[in-house]
């Protein structure tokens, strides 16, 4: 039995999208749970739902029907400034487009969310510094995202998702805009962040960081397949 | 000192080209009058000049004057676009000079006369006075005429700025919404990094309030500025001194007083227009 609570705990979770030329459904049933320390990699074609199933269980969007727990929490109950909160201090968001905001150096990227958390100054800047010396950045941090090559944007995404310590991080195509090793970096780097305690839900195309996964799902026109099915093929 | 023909429109209505009346007067002897600084340039006089003034279309019962000096008329908004060709002279003068010969009276007849008072806001008390003395006589405060003519340009001047305030405010809209959504994706991020609504809007009327501030600054001196060249061009247009634009410290306080919150107002609704979009919606492409 499990002395830990689940941080995230979805049951039979659907998605319809209302389009004009009829409904879209985008999720079917899926069931998941991401226990603390957790390193769960989810991989499809495009348009699956991947995608879909990361947003929901980062509480920026909410499922047409089904349950989902936030660290024992019903997310669907909650109010949108509640979910902003979750989103803030409880779970780390990692892009394909690194999504830094372009106007701010890598320091104050990493900065921006601890002060949005309320952390006094003096915490934020140590948290930032050992932030930015984790990902091996402290001597960029005065640079502008348009200073930084693909790896390092990344890199410093990844810094400000660890910001606030959170118990998730999930990431959508970490590696999809960058080469091969370059993604091997960014892989060894996750490896880092879940072995230091944060749980990881990565969806990627890329096999070789799904490896990495200790749990491999697939998912196939909206559903999860179990993950016996994934050894299997 | 020559003598020459003038041609005078008087101000009383009277005017039409004045003839020369040979040996009406000697130079030396004609009463001094003023010309208004249009005339003097119009007609090419100097002081000292010796002129013929005549109240009749046909210059009948002409007589000379001595031009005196040169004064330059009180600008009048309600006639800016017309010559100043005027002269001034002593009131027996001009009765001499317009009175009909044939009437005995007539040279004691004035049709109207200004009073100047040392208080001036004694005027509506004393115009009573007077109405109440001599009830066949019309009194009014000149002040009031003149109240009347910068009342309706206050109201021309307040429509035209009310329809650039709202063209302006309309435009004004329409950037800080076209800016607003060339930073949806940077909206989309902060909300989905967890931001609240609350901490983006401040911001947004933050830079709202810059905006408008540097806005409504640089649009006062450059009001400023320019004041003096847009005088200076309608003076010259129109050989007046009249003031066409002069930005007082009281124009500039309402001009920043209007511009900010409505600056701030344009930001915050093009910013809440954007805030209120789900945040994938945000940050899809």
């Amino acid at each position: 039995m499990s002395a830990r609570a689940a941080i995230v705990e979805a049951r039979g979770l659907a998605k319809v999208y209302p389009m004009p030329a009829g409904p879209v459904e985008a999720l079917r049933e899926v069931s998941l749970t991401v226990e603390p320390g957790d390193y769960v990699a989810i991989s499809g074609p495009s348009g699956c739902g991947k995608s879909t199933l990361l947003h929901l269980l980062g509480c920026v969007d909410t499922p047409t029907s089904g349950s989902l727990l936030f660290e024992g929490r019903p997310v669907l109950a909650l109010r949108e400034e509640e979910r902003s909160r979750i989103r803030l201090r409880r779970i780390g968001f990692v892009f394909q487009r690194f999504y830094l905001l372009p106007m701010l150096t890598a320091w104050e990227n990493v900065e921006l969310v601890q002060s949005e958390a309320g952390l006094p100054a003096a915490e934020r800047r140590a948290r930032t510094r050992e932030l930015l010396t984790y990902v091996g950045l402290a001597d960029r941090a005065g640079h502008r995202p348009s200073q930084l090559s693909g790896g390092e944007m990344q890199r410093v995404a990844i810094a400000r998702a660890l910001a606030n310590r959170p118990g998730l991080v999930l990431a959508d195509e970490p590696t999809g805009e960058l080469d091969e090793e370059t993604g091997e970096q960014i892989a060894d780097l996750f490896d880092r962040v879940n072995a230091d305690g944060t749980a990881l839900v990565v969806v990627t195309h890329n096999l070789a960081l799904a490896g990495r996964a200790r749990r491999r799902l697939a998912m196939r026109s909206g559903r999860l397949a179990e993950p016996a099915a994934v050894a299997a093929t | 000192m020559s003598v020459r023909l003038l041609v005078l429109f008087l101000a009383l209505g009277l005017g039409a080209p004045a003839r020369a009346a040979a040996g009406a007067a000697s130079g030396s002897e004609a009463p001094e009058i003023l010309v208004s600084r249009g005339l003097l340039r119009e007609c090419g006089l100097s002081p000292g000049d010796v002129v013929m003034l005549s109240a009749d279309p046909h210059g009948a019962d002409a007589r000379l004057f001595r031009v005196a000096g040169v004064y330059e008329p009180v600008p009048d908004p309600a006639r800016f676009t017309a010559k100043r060709l005027e002269a001034r002279m002593h009131l027996p003068d001009l009765l001499a000079l317009t009175a009909d010969p044939g009437e005995a009276a007539a040279a004691d007849a004035v049709g109207a006369i200004n009073i100047a008072l040392k208080d001036p806001a004694d005027a509506p008390a004393f115009a009573r006075e007077l109405a109440a003395r001599a009830p066949a006589m019309s009194v009014v405060p000149a002040a009031a005429a003149d109240d009347e003519h910068f009342v309706i340009i206050e109201r021309f001047h307040l429509a035209i700025s009310v329809v650039t305030m709202i063209g302006s405010t309309a435009f004004l809209l329409a950037l800080m919404v076209i800016r607003a959504d060339e930073r949806r994706e940077v909206a989309g991020l902060l909300r989905l990094l967890g931001l609240r609504r609350r901490r983006i809007l401040a911001q947004a009327l933050l830079e709202g309030l810059a905006i408008a501030s540097a806005g409504a600054v640089f649009g006062v001196l450059f009001a400023a500025a320019t004041q003096g060249a847009v005088n200076a061009f309608f003076q010259w247009r129109y050989d007046t001194t009249l003031v066409f634009v002069r930005v007082t410290p009281a124009i500039a306080a309402r001009c920043v007083a209007l511009a900010l919150p409505l600056g701030v107002m344009a930001g915050l609704m093009a910013s809440w227009t954007l805030l209120r979009r789900p945040v994938l919606d945000l940050l899809r492409r």
